[in-house]
């Protein structure tokens, strides 16, 4: 067993030095306007973890995530301001190549967002910004991505079909093989199942934890149960502040900080 | 268990099982008094009442099971939600055997009161243990409702003390069945029955861990006291 982190929130939380970090937050903040949606956020994501951001509504887990490929530069008057280390180039740097930062830190909606065209182009549309592959070396990927993402026996027969053909849990699959097409290191997974149905939920879940294999998975959710099952740190956040950062099992069972046991275990604060 | 739940129906599910636990502790309380006051006064009726009375022990440790199990199948506890429905889970088991070795010393009065000659036997000496043991419970019952950690340590630390006053009466016992063979087979029931009143106080132990363990979240099962005192702190 490692050890947890033990860093308080005002510090980085630090992870377990045996492993490798993929992200390293310090001093975040974010702004919407004057309003400032994280404050001074620090914290460490591990490399091949899922990391799950839990908190109340507006709490900042989303916008956190939106931070860490630079989701927001698409909407004017949002800014971040610290540093987000990732494999020794910072994030935030406004010479940042955005297209290429987003095929290396892929990104999942809550509601499924496939492209209207045919299953297989989802996934190759992605693919043919970043390489220029032969047309077997493409279909060779489209099957890869879309096994990757426990789809692959389900569409085999229907690649030609519409995307938005598909049920609300195959859709999310779908997305999900699209991020995964263009080969990123880390995923970002936004409340990815809180459109589907149980069973739906439970085939993303069990995709998130193969991919946890070749991926660094971050993940926002509601579902304090999806977080306890799925994700090996767990980091709760409040009015923009990271209360408490560590590992899942010790969140859950252990909490540091009353204000995460109270949101854990469904109290007033 | 302290401020509320969003549901409220949570709570009540939660204070529902603390009250059943609660009650259970009461009545192995009583037939534990029962018990001893069946053995100083060798009354053979009480004894009996001790026995017609185990089986609702049985009954309230399957119940209480019953909703542990509805509540965490309904409610996915965490955190202090968990280790409290955990911990509620082994209490019972240790008062439902605390039930069981009180029935045991019910039987052994009934069987020395069988073998004729009761009174000559060094009965009246397991008083204090029987004390201790009864002491013991009640504090840990206390001590379980307020979820004290202080007192659950002082238990701890009493244990000791009942198990020497149980290894004191042993060597007495001993020298009395040296001195009498001919009760040597009443005196092994009284022996077993100082060992159930031993065990009874290792049951208050283990409810008195397992206080430690909803409070503090620390497993101090099989922990030596020095440890257990600065992680109860």
């Amino acid at each position: 067993m490692i050890d947890a982190p033990e860093a308080p929130a005002e510090t980085a939380a630090q992870a377990p030095a045996a492993s490798r970090n993929a992200l390293e937050i310090r001093n975040l903040n974010f702004f919407y306007g004057n309003f400032q949606g994280l404050k001074e956020v620090s914290l460490d994501i591990v490399e091949r973890k899922v990391t799950a951001f839990i908190g109340p509504s507006g709490c900042g887990k989303s916008t956190l995530l939106r931070t860490l490929n630079r989701m927001y530069s698409l909407y004017p008057g949002q800014r971040a301001e610290g540093q987000i280390n990732f494999y020794g180039q910072d994030i935030l740097d406004p010479g940042q190549d955005l297209n290429l930062l987003r095929a290396r830190i892929g990104m999942v909606f809550q509601k499924p967002t496939p492209f209207p065209m045919t299953i297989y182009d989802n996934i190759a549309f992605g693919v043919r910004l970043y390489e220029n592959l032969s047309r077997s070396d493409m279909d060779d990927r489209v099957e890869w991505a879309l096994s990757k993402a426990a789809l692959w026996n389900e569409v085999k027969d229907k690649l030609g079909q519409n995307g938005m053909s598909l049920s609300g849990g195959q859709q999310q699959r779908l997305c999900i093989a699209r991020s995964v097409a263009v080969k990123p290191s880390v995923l970002l997974l936004d409340e990815p199942t809180s459109a589907l149905d149980p069973i739906s939920t439970g085939k993303v879940e069990e995709l998130v934890h193969e991919l946890k294999n070749d991926y660094t998975i971050a993940i926002v959710t509601h579902n304090m149960q999806q977080a306890a099952r799925c994700s090996d740190y767990t980091a709760y956040m409040y009015l923009g502040e990271l209360i408490e950062y560590g590992q899942t099992q010790q969140i859950f069972f252990k909490p540091k900080r009353t204000e995460t046991e109270d949101y854990i275990t469904g109290r007033f604060g | 268990m302290g401020d509320k739940h969003i549901s409220s129906q949570f709570d009540a599910e939660l204070n529902s099982i603390s009250t059943h636990v609660l009650e259970m502790g009461g009545l192995v309380e009583s037939q534990l008094h029962q018990a001893v006051y069946s053995l100083i006064h060798l009354s053979s009726e009480t004894a009996r009442q001790v026995l017609d009375n185990e089986s609702r022990l049985n009954r309230m440790e399957v119940d209480i099971d019953h909703e542990i199990i509805s509540t965490i199948g309904r409610r996915q506890p965490t955190a202090r939600d968990l280790r409290f429905l955990m911990a509620i889970a082994n209490t019972t088991r240790d008062l439902e055997r605390a039930g069981d070795e009180i029935a045991r010393m019910a039987r052994m009065v009934l069987s020395i009161i069988e073998s004729g000659s009761p009174r000559s036997l060094p009965s009246y000496e397991l008083r204090m243990a029987s004390e201790m043991a009864a002491g013991q419970l009640r504090k840990s019952l206390d001590a379980f409702a307020r979820l004290d950690t202080s007192v659950a340590v002082a238990i701890l630390k009493e244990d000791d003390a009942l198990d020497n006053e149980y290894n004191g009466f042993l060597r007495k016992l001993i020298t009395y069945m040296m001195g009498d063979p001919r009760m040597i087979s009443p005196s092994l029931d009284l022996l077993f029955l100082a060992k159930a009143i031993e065990r009874v106080g290792d049951h208050a132990k283990n409810i008195a861990e397992q206080i430690i363990f909803i409070v503090k979240g620390e497993d101090v099962r099989h922990t030596p006291m020095a440890k257990v005192e600065s992680v109860a702190q």
